[in-house]
C-alpha cells in the first residue's frame, strides 16, 4: 500500500469514532438540511446501534465544512467532518474497506461489487491514469444496505464512475461517494436509476487541484411508490475548476424524487466554471420532484448557474409523431428514450456511454 | 377520394376558425388553396390531421368513404393521409431515419403487412433521399433538429415519399425554399403524385404552381371557399390580390 493510502486510511474514521459520531448527530431529521425532502421516518433504526439508538436527540443541524478549513490531520478531526449519517453507517457497521490502488499512468476498466449491505470501497488512482469503473449491485440481505465510495484522483487522472442496475426493490439503500480531485483531474460520473423502494445517493465533491473537472449525469426512470433522493456537494477549492450537474427525470405512478444540488466556491478560486440543471417530465398527477440548488460563492470572478424545469411531454412534438402514423404509446415512449438518451449524448465515447446507452434501449 | 362537407372547427376560447368548408378531390387531382393570412388555411390542414387544439364543431371529412373525423390521429395517417405543416416540429433526440422507419412499419402494422426488412428500408430512404437531392448528414440527425426552414421543408416531402400517402395536405411547403430547393421539392412531389393519389397544396404564391399544375384553385378567405377555379385563378390572385373577389 502507498503512503498516500495508507495515510488516507489512517485519517479515516474507526468504528468506534463513526458509532460515536452517529449518536451525536441522531437519526436524521427533516431540520437537517442534508435531509430535507427524505422520508426520514421510512429509515430503520440500524441494529448494530442498539435499540436505544432511535431515541437519540437529533444534533442541530450542522453547517458544510468551510471552503478554506485546513486538509484532515487526523481522524479524530476527520469524524468531526463526517455529518451524513448515509457515509457513517458502512464504516460504524465494521465495513472491512475494499481498497483498491491504481498505479500512475495506469489504463484500467473495473467493476466494483460488494459483497454485504454495508460496503466501504478507497480508491486511489495515480496520476495521469485512465479509469472505467462501473459499481454493480451489491448483495443485500437487510432491510437497509449503505455503500460508501472514497475516491482520490490524482493529477491529470480520468476516471469515469457509473451505474445503471437493475431495478432493485430493496427498502432502503444509500450511497456515499466521497471524491477528491487533484489538479487536472477529470472525473465524470453517471447513473441511471430505476429503483422501485426508497434511496438515496450522496456525493461529497472536492475539486482541489487547479483545473479540476467533475461532471455528474444523473437520469432516474421510476414509477410506483418508488422515491429517491439525490444529495450533492462540490467544493471549489483550486482556481479554475469546473463542475457540470445535469439530472433528468421521468417520473410515473406517485414516484418522487428531490435534488438536492450545493455548489460551494472558496476564497481566491478565480475563474471557476459550474453549472447545474434538472430537468423532469411528470407523466401522472400523482408524481412529483423537488428541487434545491444552493450557490455558496466566496470569490467574485467564477460563472456559476443554475436551472430546473417540470413538465409534461411536450403536446406539439406527440402530435408531429402521431399524425404520421406512430400509436401514441410508442410516440410517448419514443420521446421519453430521446429525453433519456440526451442525458448522456454529450459524454465522450466510452465503455460508460456505451453501457448507459445500451440500458437504456431495454 | 377526399370528400369535406361542411366542416366547422373553432379553438379552445370557442373562436370558430373553419365556417363550413366544402371541398372534394378526386384521385389524379392537385387542388391549390390560396387565401390572405388568418383565412383558416393552416387549421383546415390540422383539423383534419387531428389536431387536439381544434374542435370540430360540425360537419365530416372522409377518405375513400371512411369518416377520419371519428379516427385516431395515427389511424387518420394510416389509413394515407399526410399532413405536412406550415412549420415542422423539432424534436432532438429521436433519430430522423428511426422515426421514418417507424412511421413507415407502423403504417404496414396498420395495413396488416409486415415490417420492412432494415436492408429494404436502406434502399427506400435512399432512392427517396436522392430524389430529393439529401445528403447523409440527414440521416444523423434528430427529426428537423437544427435544420433550416428548408431543410425542413425538403425532410416533409422526405417522409410523404417513404409513407407513400393516397392524400397530402401540403401547408406552405414552398415558405423558406431558395429557388433551387423549390425546383428539387416540387419535383419530388411530383414524381411521387400518382394517377392514384392528390395533393392539396396551399400555398401564397404562383411560383409553387409553375411547377406543379394545379387541377383546381380555392380561395379561402373567413373560414369558407368562396371562389373555386382553375389554374388561370392562381394567375389572377397573383396579379390582383383577394380584394376583387369581395368587390365582386
Amino acid at each position: 500500500m502507498s503512503t498516500a493510502t495508507s495515510e488516507f486510511i489512517q485519517s479515516l474514521p474507526t468504528a468506534e469514532q463513526a458509532i460515536a459520531r452517529l449518536r451525536e448527530l441522531g437519526m436524521p431529521r427533516r431540520n437537517n438540511e442534508l435531509w430535507s425532502f427524505f422520508p426520514v421516518a421510512k429509515i430503520p433504526t440500524p441494529e448494530f446501534m442498539g435499540t436505544d439508538f432511535a431515541t437519540v436527540s437529533a444534533a442541530s443541524p450542522t453547517d458544510q465544512a468551510s471552503p478554506t478549513a485546513p486538509a484532515h490531520s487526523s481522524s479524530d478531526e476527520a469524524v468531526q467532518k463526517e455529518t451524513d449519517f448515509a457515509a457513517l453507517l458502512p464504516i460504524a457497521n465494521q465495513a472491512r474497506p475494499m481498497i483498491r490502488e491504481i498505479v500512475p499512468g495506469a489504463a484500467e476498466m473495473a467493476m466494483l461489487k460488494c459483497n454485504n449491505d454495508f460496503g466501504h470501497t478507497v480508491l486511489e488512482i495515480g496520476k495521469g491514469a485512465k479509469v472505467s469503473l462501473e459499481i454493480l449491485d451489491n448483495k443485500v440481505t437487510h432491510d437497509i444496505a449503505a455503500e460508501r465510495f472514497d475516491i482520490n484522483v490524482g493529477e491529470n487522472a480520468d476516471v469515469e464512475i457509473f451505474f445503471a442496475n437493475p431495478a432493485c426493490d430493496l427498502p432502503l439503500r444509500f450511497r456515499h461517494f466521497n471524491i477528491n480531485q487533484a489538479a487536472g483531474a477529470n472525473v465524470r460520473f453517471s447513473s441511471i436509476c430505476r429503483d422501485t423502494a426508497i434511496g438515496r445517493i450522496s456525493v461529497e465533491c472536492h475539486l482541489k487541484g487547479e483545473g479540476a473537472n467533475f461532471d455528474y449525469r444523473s437520469l432516474h426512470i421510476l414509477d410506483g411508490e418508488a422515491s429517491q433522493h439525490s444529495r450533492l456537494t462540490i467544493y471549489h477549492e483550486a482556481p479554475r475548476t469546473v463542475s457540470t450537474q445535469l439530472a433528468r427525470n421521468l417520473l410515473s405512478g406517485s414516484a418522487r424524487v428531490s435534488y438536492d444540488g450545493s455548489v460551494i466556491v472558496g476564497y481566491d478560486c478565480t475563474g471557476v466554471n459550474s453549472s447545474q440543471l434538472v430537468n423532469t417530465i411528470l407523466m401522472s398527477e400523482d408524481a412529483s420532484v423537488s428541487v434545491k440548488p444552493v450557490l455558496k460563492i466566496y470569490h467574485d470572478d467564477v460563472e456559476c448557474t443554475h436551472g430546473n424545469t417540470v413538465g409534461e411531454l411536450d403536446a406539439e412534438q406527440m402530435f408531429y409523431l402521431v399524425s404520421r402514423g406512430i400509436p401514441k404509446k410508442t410516440a410517448q415512449e419514443m420521446l421519453m428514450r430521446s429525453f433519456a438518451q440526451e442525458t448522456f449524448l454529450p459524454l465522450p465515447d466510452s465503455p460508460a456511454k456505451k453501457r448507459l446507452m445500451a440500458e437504456l434501449e431495454k | 377520394m377526399l370528400s369535406i362537407k361542411n366542416l366547422k372547427a373553432s379553438i379552445e376560447d370557442g373562436t370558430q376558425i373553419l365556417k363550413g368548408i366544402n371541398l372534394e378531390v378526386k384521385p389524379g387531382e392537385v387542388h391549390a388553396i390560396m387565401g390572405p393570412n388568418g383565412s383558416g388555411k393552416s387549421t383546415l390542414s390540422k383539423v383534419i390531421a387531428g389536431h387536439p387544439a381544434y374542435h370540430v364543431d360540425g360537419g365530416s371529412v372522409e377518405l375513400d368513404g371512411k369518416n377520419l373525423l371519428e379516427m385516431e390521429i395515427n389511424e387518420r395517417a394510416n389509413s394515407g393521409l399526410f399532413i405536412s405543416t406550415q412549420y415542422p416540429t423539432e424534436i432532438p433526440g429521436v433519430n430522423n431515419v428511426e422515426f421514418l422507419k417507424m412511421a413507415l412499419n407502423s403504417k404496414r402494422a396498420f395495413l396488416g403487412q409486415p415490417e420492412m426488412s432494415d436492408e429494404d428500408f436502406k434502399k427506400l430512404c435512399e432512392e427517396k433521399m436522392n430524389l430529393l437531392e439529401m445528403d447523409e448528414r440527414y440521416r444523423e440527425r434528430g427529426v428537423n433538429d437544427g435544420m433550416s426552414g428548408g431543410e425542413k421543408k425538403r425532410n416533409e416531402i422526405l417522409q410523404m415519399a417513404i409513407l407513400d400517402p393516397k392524400v397530402s395536405f401540403l401547408d406552405e411547403t414552398d415558405s423558406g425554399l431558395d429557388i433551387d430547393a423549390l425546383r428539387i421539392v416540387a419535383n419530388g412531389i411530383n414524381h411521387i403524385m400518382s394517377p392514384e393519389k392528390a395533393v392539396i397544396l396551399v400555398t401564397h404564391y404562383q411560383r409553387l404552381l409553375d411547377y406543379i399544375k394545379p387541377t383546381y384553385v380555392h380561395v379561402l378567405r373567413h373560414g369558407k371557399i368562396i371562389l373555386s377555379g382553375g389554374p388561370e385563378l392562381a394567375l389572377k390572385l397573383e396579379d390582383q390580390g383577394y380584394d376583387w373577389i369581395e368587390e365582386a
